[in-house]
């Protein structure tokens, strides 16, 4: 259970990116990536079901816990081995690995409650009843607004 | 010390741009000024604060003395609180001096004359929140996305009640994603967009004829002053095209609530106090203010430049938007300051304070908490112009460009190091209290203020700010309710007049404060700005912010998290234009206007239209290039316009 | 001391990083690591323990034994060219994981493409529709 991103919203304001980044003594898990000049996205951890750093990790630092995959720090010799193994590159390794830990400790992840735009969140059909909500309207007005 | 989120906040709901986030690496700084300075050859010596201020109201002392009051000026912050904001013009008023400013003269000055004029008030007209009930939001000239985030949700929560959103800028910013409608239009000319928008609305008979005949003036004199603005003429002054003109109006005419939103782009310009007008006739016309969802949003930048014009930091009004050069106001403040007696008339705004202190009519300047060596047009004449007083001091928490030319720093506590209230640009008054001690031997600016006003011979007994709170309260009518033990919560909105007053979130509701209730429809007609492409300089260079720096960038640029996203300063071209310059994406080119010469990174984008080129100005050298000519009445700099030409550093 | 089998070190600096005594060094420039496994006396074998790839053997210091010193050609990215990763490393990820986690949605082998295009890919994945719905808006 990551947190999603509802990409009608984001402003590329990098907001997430820099609390990640102070919320975790400055070592931050956040991208974000502009598509041309028309889009931005935050890039995060999926928190995999199949989570492949979880596969390559050999001291099972990396584990799943839940929907969660979690990572114990005393465990990591800073092989780098989860670097590679995650599809999506949001897994670093300095002397040792980081990545999302859905702001552990905290009640609500700190991107979440920073992004102006209110567009991250917990909730993985938010974006889509919003999308539903819009469309539902333009329908309502006969496809005209 | 740490920063934890406000998810009450019935503004932000605890959301934080990326600046707010990287407070702590600025407030921490190792830059931050902890001791005071006297200019000691090319360097520093390092002073105490006796002798700080005693050097300071001897370079201030002096000159009043010798060549009389106007000889010397301030320059307030827009970052400080009210009450040091109160205290500073205050201080220039008592010692007899006209010339106190502040750095509204370069980003809402034509708001503050513009909708005082029409609208009988300057501020925004409804709350942040209120824009989600707004079923048509038209934004010109300000790219929120990237400066005023929070909006942004409350925007998106309109679009989700079916909202239609219309974006006017030279660009296609991260706010022109939001839109539905994006109107391209030519830097300078949205005189010409507002009026055509009205045309269209007059002539399809979709202004609100009851709000019109009820609530306004002027009525007749616009509609005769449109005449001529078709949609096809507005093209081609423009460059939008003809359907979306008349799409965007009937869209914002139809919407049973629609609220304009506007900044730098209305603001910055020679003909802004139109810019200004113009949108208030258009709000005007179709009824749009004084309910939910509507509003004339002026988008206010720093955190307490409201606040700091509602103090009368500004060189046309006192404390309330009691006008200068009205004797009942000189009379009002002579009596409730128990003084001799308060200049009458307008004083010197702080461009035109820069002007005098080059040609030597101003002989010395106290600036706190601003940089007009990087923030105003022209850097060269600024420099030279500060550079040539007799006496500069500079009161603030990094050694900025200018402090550089200060013969006195006096290094002042930052916004967590000190209480006060602050007045966002919804005009909410909210109190800060203090959080840390500021570094070194830094002071907040309240009692350094109060120790020079001694000095100069000026009563200032505060012992801390809710004194100062607590004169306001009487001063400013429109703060007479917001008292210290009404700010625990979330503040208050003005006008709020008395302690039973809840405030007042919306404006207007009952009419305007003119006679009969009805505000002031302004015709203007386009004026081009002042300067246009041509053979020698074929781009036109417009200017305005990234969403990770701030301003000049003195407190940004020191920030490692906020300078490595933004590290360089750079200059947008259009990709057919970068063909021609032979220019590719990051090459240095050199940036010239007729007054100098600037080097950048070159980004290639398809986000503007050929000839038309971005800078951000949180860089010193974007402000070398912009243009002093100003707005005849506000003053303000046309930073949003200037000829230029670019060429390949090989 | 220590004993490395050629064929199995993957050049992930593990060993490097938990070996108490600094007997371990490694060197990284853009093209290269290696790793120099000095002789030692200590008796712990937290190398030998934290080894992904258990490469290495504890034997009898000897004094005239040469010190092992390994060095691998760091792997271009396939699709930017910049080089992220050992080959023994990436064909090691290639063991752990199920042949059908191995080629993403369009049949990409990502396992040789660097992290920062796996991002790029996955946030342009992500905006395509976006930015379809938005370049048609501007004139």
């Amino acid at each position: 259970m990551p947190v999603y991103v509802d990409i009608s919203r984001c402003i590329g304001c990098r907001s997430c990116e820099v609390a990640c980044k102070r919320v975790h003594g400055g070592s931050g898990h956040v991208n974000v990536h502009f598509a041309g000049d028309n889009a931005s996205v935050p890039v995060f951890c999926h928190h995999c079901e199949e989570a492949s750093c979880t596969m390559a990790c050999f001291t099972q630092a990396l584990h799943k816990v839940g929907e969660r995959t979690a990572f114990d720090v005393e465990k990591c010799t800073g092989c780098g081995l989860c670097r590679l193994a995650c599809p999506f590159g949001v897994v670093w390794t300095d002397k040792i690995a980081h990545k999302c830990d859905l702001c552990e400790g905290r009640e609500t992840p700190a991107c979440v409650l920073t992004c102006p735009a209110n567009a991250l969140s917990l909730d993985f059909e938010l974006a889509s009843r919003r999308a539903r909500a819009r469309a539902a309207l333009v329908a309502a007005h006969g496809g005209r607004r | 010390m740490g920063i934890e989120y406000m998810p009450e906040h019935p503004a932000s709901e605890g959301s934080l741009c990326s600046k707010g986030n990287a407070a702590l690496e600025i407030l921490y700084h190792p830059d931050r000024l902890r001791t005071p300075l006297k200019r000691h050859g090319d360097g520093w010596a390092r002073i105490t604060w006796e002798e700080a201020l005693d050097l300071t109201a001897r370079g201030l002392g002096g000159p009043l003395k010798k060549y009389g009051p106007n000889s010397i000026g301030f320059f307030a912050s827009s970052k400080c609180t009210n009450e040091e904001n109160y205290l500073i013009e205050k201080l220039a008023r008592v010692l007899g001096s006209k010339n106190v400013d502040g750095c509204a003269r370069l980003c809402h000055a034509p708001s503050v004359v513009g909708l005082n004029r029409t609208l009988g008030a300057a501020g925004m007209t409804n709350p942040i929140k209120d824009l989600a009930n707004s079923k048509c939001i038209f934004v010109i000239g300000s790219n929120l996305a990237e400066n005023h985030p929070i909006l942004s949700r409350w925007i998106h929560r309109a679009k989700d009640s079916g909202a239609v959103v219309i974006v006017a800028d030279p660009r296609m910013t991260h706010t022109a994603w939001m839109a539905d409608v994006f109107l391209q239009l030519k830097p300078g000319t949205d005189v010409a967009l507002l009026n055509g928008l009205i045309h269209v609305i007059i002539k399809e008979g979709l202004i609100d004829r009851e709000y019109v005949a009820k609530w306004t003036r002027g009525y007749e004199e616009l509609a005769e002053s449109v005449r001529d603005y078709t949609p096809e003429k507005v093209a081609e002054i423009t460059g939008i095209l003809a359907g979306d003109i008349v799409r965007a109006a009937r869209s914002y005419a139809i919407s049973p609530a629609s609220v304009i939103l506007y900044s730098m782009g209305i603001t910055q310009h020679t003909t802004g106090t139109d810019n200004v007008q113009a949108i208030a006739n258009l709000a005007l016309i179709c009824g749009h203010l004084g309910r939910e969802g509507t509003g004339v949003m002026p988008l206010r930048g720093q955190n307490n430049v409201q606040g700091a014009c509602d103090m009368g930091a500004l060189a046309d009004f006192y404390p309330g938007y009691r006008k200068a050069d009205d004797p009942e106001t000189i009379e009002y403040f002579r009596a409730a300051w128990g003084v001799d007696s308060v200049p009458l008339g307008r004083g010197l705004t702080a461009t035109e304070m820069i002007d005098k202190a080059g040609t030597g009519e101003i002989k010395a300047i106290y600036i706190v908490g601003e940089d007009p060596a990087n923030s105003d047009p022209c850097s060269q004449n600024v420099r030279a112009a500060l550079d040539n007083l007799e006496f500069l001091v500079v009161q603030d928490i990094f050694m900025t460009a200018t402090a550089q030319l200060a013969d006195v720093v006096l290094p002042a506590a930052a916004w967590a190091e000190k209480e006060g209230t602050y007045t966002s640009t919804e005009r909410r008054v909210q109190w800060s209290a203090k959080a840390i001690e500021p570094p070194g031997s830094a002071r907040c600016d309240l009692d350094i203020i109060c120790e020079i006003a001694k000095r100069l011979g000026a009563q200032f007994n505060y012992p801390d700010a809710a004194s100062v709170l607590a004169e306001i309260n009487r001063v400013v009518p429109q703060y007479g309710g917001i008292t210290r033990p009404r700010l625990d919560d979330f503040g208050l909105i003005w006008p709020c007049p008395n302690l039973n007053h809840p405030g007042t979130p919306i404006l207007h509701t009952q009419g305007f404060k003119f006679s009969e209730g009805r505000a002031t429809i302004v015709p203007v007609s386009y004026k081009p700005a002042a300067e246009d492409s041509s053979w020698d300089y074929p781009f036109i260079l417009t200017t305005g912010r990234v969403a990770v720096h701030h301003n000049a960038g003195s407190m940004t640029r020191r920030s490692p998290s906020l300078l490595e996203r933004e590290p360089n300063l750079f200059v947008e071209i259009n990709p057919f234009d970068a063909l021609r310059l032979k220019v590719a994406d990051g090459d240095e080119v050199t940036v010239t206007t007729p007054r100098g010469e600037t080097v950048a990174y070159a980004r290639i984008t398809e986000r503007l239209k050929k000839g038309v080129a971005f800078m951000p100005f949180h860089f010193p050298g974007t402000n070398i290039l912009t243009s002093e000519v100003r707005d005849p009445e506000a003053m303000i700099p046309e930073f949003k316009v200037s000829a230029c030409k670019i060429t390949r550093r090989d | 001391m220590i004993k490395v089998d050629e064929k199995k070190c993957l050049g992930c600096f593990s060993c490097s990083n938990v070996c108490p005594s600094q007997n371990i060094t490694r060197t990284e420039t853009p093209e290269l690591r290696s790793v120099h496994w000095k002789r030692c006396k200590e008796e712990c074998d937290l190398c030998v323990e934290f080894c992904p790839a258990k490469a290495l053997t504890l034997v009898p210091y000897d004094e005239s034994c040469p010190e092992p010193t390994l060095s691998f050609d760091l792997v271009a990215c396939k699709i930017c060219g910049s080089r992220y990763a050992t080959e023994p490393m990436l064909k090691r990820i290639e063991s752990s994981l199920p042949a059908n986690l191995q080629k993403d949605s369009t049949g990409l082998d990502w396992i040789w493409v660097c992290p920062v295009c796996r991002r790029n890919i996955e946030a342009e994945r992500a905006t395509k529709q976006m930015v379809l719905g938005r370049s048609r808006k501007s004139p």
